[in-house]
């Protein structure tokens, strides 16, 4: 999070974590499709030959006011792949907000809780518990044959009390959805820990 | 305004929060590098890549990107040099090209320095200025006046769901 009170500039930093192959980039080329130019930078992509992830994408969007605030919204997402892992821990670093994008395909239950509970390691590095920083679930790949439904995704994790919703990234389904309960959440907790402060002094 | 209990609160990764007194001074140390080196270009982002300020002569227009990309740069060098126990406090990297040499150094935990110099300048006084500006960036952004960090928008939960979601429609095409 950074703040300019000269420019009036709110700028948060949302990571979208996840498996390999799970959607990170997806969403990402989603919001940058469908965002008008004025709004957004360029997305960045750094990718090996096989177009795979290989540092990170990022994306900056800009919102209008709130409250005489501009908020700028800078999306980055992880490299999925297990030996990235070093990677995925830099991304992470300074976070205010994760989407965890998981793989709804029943046979990608284990590489979503190995990814999540990276994650969670990731996190503790920095001094940071998983409910010390907002989460939102994303279970993504619901139009495939036997996708499994948030509600038992959010079992297996063990994360019941963590938000979730459905999504089908690549038709663009549930992707602003998860960009807008991720975004809330962050500027909500950081408006609460101000009232926190205020309530104490 | 409502009052919530501390317990349920999450503590948000520190970020880094700029006064409009220390914006200014910030400009001058930059602007005073940008003449002493004398430099091209220079960038000042915050380590997880938001653009802080640039001066000097830009290659390129997409600064924001630009920003991502030197924070992704320093952050793998500080994670390699952990990695192979090289860490230390203060970390430059220095690239050298036909034409210009680039620096990217961190500024304290919070801060990067991008800087480019051309081929004339000396590498070891380039390297000094930048050190020494690395060090003032540091101390000006450590002089956190105590309300600086506070954001009070007054608004409830509901009302910034509603805010946001207006936003982010808003900036969707047609």
């Amino acid at each position: 999070m950074h703040i300019n009170w000269h420019l009036r500039e709110l700028n948060l930093k949302i990571v979208y974590y996840g498996p390999a192959l799970s959607g990170k980039t997806t969403n990402l080329e989603q919001i940058y499709a469908r965002v008008d130019a004025s709004h957004r930078s360029d997305l960045v992509s750094l990718k090996t030959h096989e177009d795979r992830t290989l540092f990170f994408d990022f994306l900056q969007l800009e919102l209008g006011r709130i409250n005489n605030l501009t908020p700028k919204i800078h999306l980055y997402t992880v490299p999925g792949q297990s030996y990235y892992e070093a990677s995925r821990r830099l991304v992470l670093r300074g976070a205010d907000g994760v989407v965890f994008v998981a793989d709804s395909s029943p046979e990608k239950a284990n590489a979503n809780i190995v990814a999540w509970r990276d994650m969670e390691t990731h996190l503790a590095s920095f001094d940071l518990a998983i409910d010390q920083i907002p989460v939102v679930l994303q279970c993504n790949k619901q139009d495939i044959y036997g996708a499994l439904p948030p509600a038992q995704i959010r079992q297996f994790l063990h994360v019941v009390q963590v938000p979730s919703l459905p999504a089908i990234a690549n038709a663009g389904e549930g992707v602003f959805d998860t960009l807008k309960m991720i975004t809330s959440s962050v500027i909500t907790q950081l408006q609460r820990q101000t009232t926190v402060v205020q309530g104490e002094a | 305004m409502t009052t919530i209990d501390p317990k349920e609160s999450i503590d948000l990764p520190s970020g880094v929060t700029l006064h409009p007194s220390q914006d200014e001074a910030i400009d001058r140390l930059l602007s005073d590098l940008l003449q002493r080196c004398p430099a091209r270009f220079l960038l000042l982002a915050e380590a997880s890549g938001q653009l802080l300020s640039v001066l000097g002569k830009r290659s390129t227009n997409d600064l924001v990107a630009l920003s991502s990309l030197i924070a992704g740069d320093l952050a793998a060098s500080q994670e390699i040099a952990r990695l192979t126990e090289q860490a230390q406090n203060y970390h430059l990297i220095l690239r050298e090209a036909p034409e210009t040499n680039t620096f990217i150094a961190e500024a304290g935990v919070h801060l990067v320095l991008f800087v480019q110099v051309n081929k004339e300048v000396p590498l070891g006084w380039a390297r000094m200025l930048i050190h020494e500006t690395s060090c003032q960036l540091a101390e000006i952004l450590s002089a956190q006046p105590e309300d600086v960090g506070k954001l009070d928008l007054g608004l409830s939960e509901e009302k910034i769901n509603s805010l946001v979601g207006d936003g982010l429609d808003s900036i969707l095409k047609g």
